[in-house]
């Protein structure tokens, strides 16, 4: 997907705008790649709390840098922002010394899920699909899950998942098809399992009818 | 499960936002810390030089390239005019001089200029030829077949020059035909009877220059205006013929190897047109 002429010209004029200190910029940019950033950090590291607070900083160090003049290399705000996230997780993996600090299926720390005109049953459906992938993603190997990540739920293109990670195109194809097949095994490894279980619990629950 | 099976399910993760509240709160926060490190709101000027900036940033660098390309190009084309009119047809940079006077012609946008350029332009080739070949040193038996060239391009530019003559009379003469005729009513004869000393007042141009001139009859002065009108006009339409004729004369002396005067017959004709 390359970037139509007036998608580069209203990134340059953000960042210009941004390198005055232009404070009305700095609130077009938090509004317009706060719920992708905070998406991409949750699903990266498990945790509501630390995710908000992650997506916060991310969002003062973006500005320091653009004050600062450095990582002037990023073509696009948008891998600029993305590229001091992938940082920012790497910094507080290395304090924390942990991965996945808490599951992304965690009842107390539920987030929004947006739902516009569903049924109940698409609703439910669709509920249990997002838990089975939420749940399968965190047992994915880092690169995989991140790589999954920045393209089917951040929707980056190829190119920009390219220069965040600081890999070629060629690789970031071959990555994302391993990154797919494996979760897919991991998807299918879950049915299978709950459909033995299924069948066991009602293998047991005709055995006890029969001995009634 | 297939693929794309697999990329719809990861699709809806899309749809997982943060709480509403804390995305509010944070905004103010993050707002409060900026414009404590002096965050700004920026003026009219400098929003308009960033867009201007802007602009040019996000042009990539082969529209730069090509930009510069047209640009020297047009540059080139227009302003080594000069130059470039020394280039005989012999010489290497003669096709840069066609391919400037090509340009020249292609951004002249009024079909009267472009023909007197194009007149000029195959005149001067023409008498460029002349010139070559009254020079003993090139016009002889080792250059046969560059000679026999320039020859046909002599007879190509002689033509060039016939059409555009011609399409320039045509012009002329649609002109003068479309031109008003002067009605006899439009001259007002004052008094004429009385004392034999009339006033002419006249729209006509050709006929306020007479009306300067006492006659006692104003009906011989009408009738003169119209034959200077009809005279003016058959001049306008004679000269291009004139022209014609010269450019004849200048093809008869260049076949019978006489260059130096069909040159001269050749600027004699382009005088007339200009």
């Amino acid at each position: 997907m390359s970037i139509n002429p007036i998608q580069k010209f209203k990134d340059k004029q953000v960042l210009s705008k941004l390198k005055s200190r232009d404070k009305e910029a700095f609130i077009k940019v938090y509004d317009d790649n706060v719920k992708d950033i905070h998406r991409f950090v949750y699903f990266k590291i498990g945790g509501r709390e630390e995710a908000n607070d992650l997506t916060s900083m991310i969002f003062l160090k973006a500005w320091n840098h653009i004050q600062n003049k450095t990582l002037e290399d990023a073509k696009t705000l948008r891998a600029l922002l993305y590229k001091i996230a992938r940082n920012a997780i790497i910094d507080y993996y290395r304090e924390t010394g942990n991965k996945v600090t808490a599951s992304l299926d965690d009842e107390d720390n539920r987030l929004e899920i947006a739902d516009e005109g569903e049924n109940p049953q698409e609703r439910l459906d669709r509920t249990a699909d997002l838990e089975l992938i939420k749940s399968k993603l965190p047992l994915l190997k880092e690169e995989y899950r991140e790589i999954i990540i920045m393209k089917f739920i951040s929707d980056l293109s190829l190119k920009e998942i390219a220069e965040i990670s600081g890999k070629n195109k060629g690789n970031i194809r071959v990555l994302l098809h391993r990154s797919l097949n494996a979760l897919r095994e991991l998807v299918e490894q879950d049915v299978k399992q709950n459909t033995e279980q299924n069948a066991k619990q009602a293998e047991q629950a005709g055995n006890q009818d029969a001995k009634l | 499960m297939t693929n794309s099976n697999l990329i719809a399910k990861l699709n809806n993760l899309k749809k997982v936002n943060p709480d509403q509240k804390w995305l509010e709160s944070n905004r103010e926060l993050l707002l409060s810390q900026v414009s404590n490190s002096g965050a700004e709101s920026l003026s009219i000027w400098k929003v308009m030089i960033i867009n201007v900036s802007s602009v040019f940033k996000s042009a990539a660098q082969p529209a730069y390239a090509l930009g510069v390309f047209i640009f020297l190009l047009l540059a080139g084309s227009l302003f080594s005019g000069p130059l470039l009119a020394k280039t005989k047809p012999n010489d290497s940079l003669y096709i840069a001089r066609i391919i400037s006077e090509k340009v020249k012609l292609n951004t002249t946008f009024s079909s009267a200029a472009r023909n007197k350029m194009e007149v000029k332009f195959a005149s001067e080739h023409a008498q460029d030829i002349s010139v070559i070949l009254s020079d003993p040193a090139f016009n002889n038996e080792a250059n046969q077949d560059r000679v026999a060239r320039l020859n046909n391009s002599f007879n190509e530019e002689v033509k060039t020059v016939k059409e555009r003559i011609g399409r320039l009379s045509a012009k002329g003469a649609a002109v003068s035909n479309n031109t008003p005729a002067p009605k006899n009513d439009e001259v007002i004869i004052a008094d004429s009877a009385k004392d034999g000393q009339g006033i002419q007042l006249s729209v006509q141009p050709l006929v306020s220059a007479t009306a300067t001139l006492a006659t006692p009859a104003g009906f011989n002065l009408n009738a003169t205006s119209v034959d200077l009108a009809a005279t003016s006009t058959e001049t306008e339409k004679v000269e291009p013929t004139k022209a014609d004729k010269i450019i004849d004369e200048a093809q008869a002396l260049f076949d019978s190897k006489d260059y130096v005067k069909a040159s001269d017959k050749l600027n004699e004709a382009y005088e007339i047109i200009k």
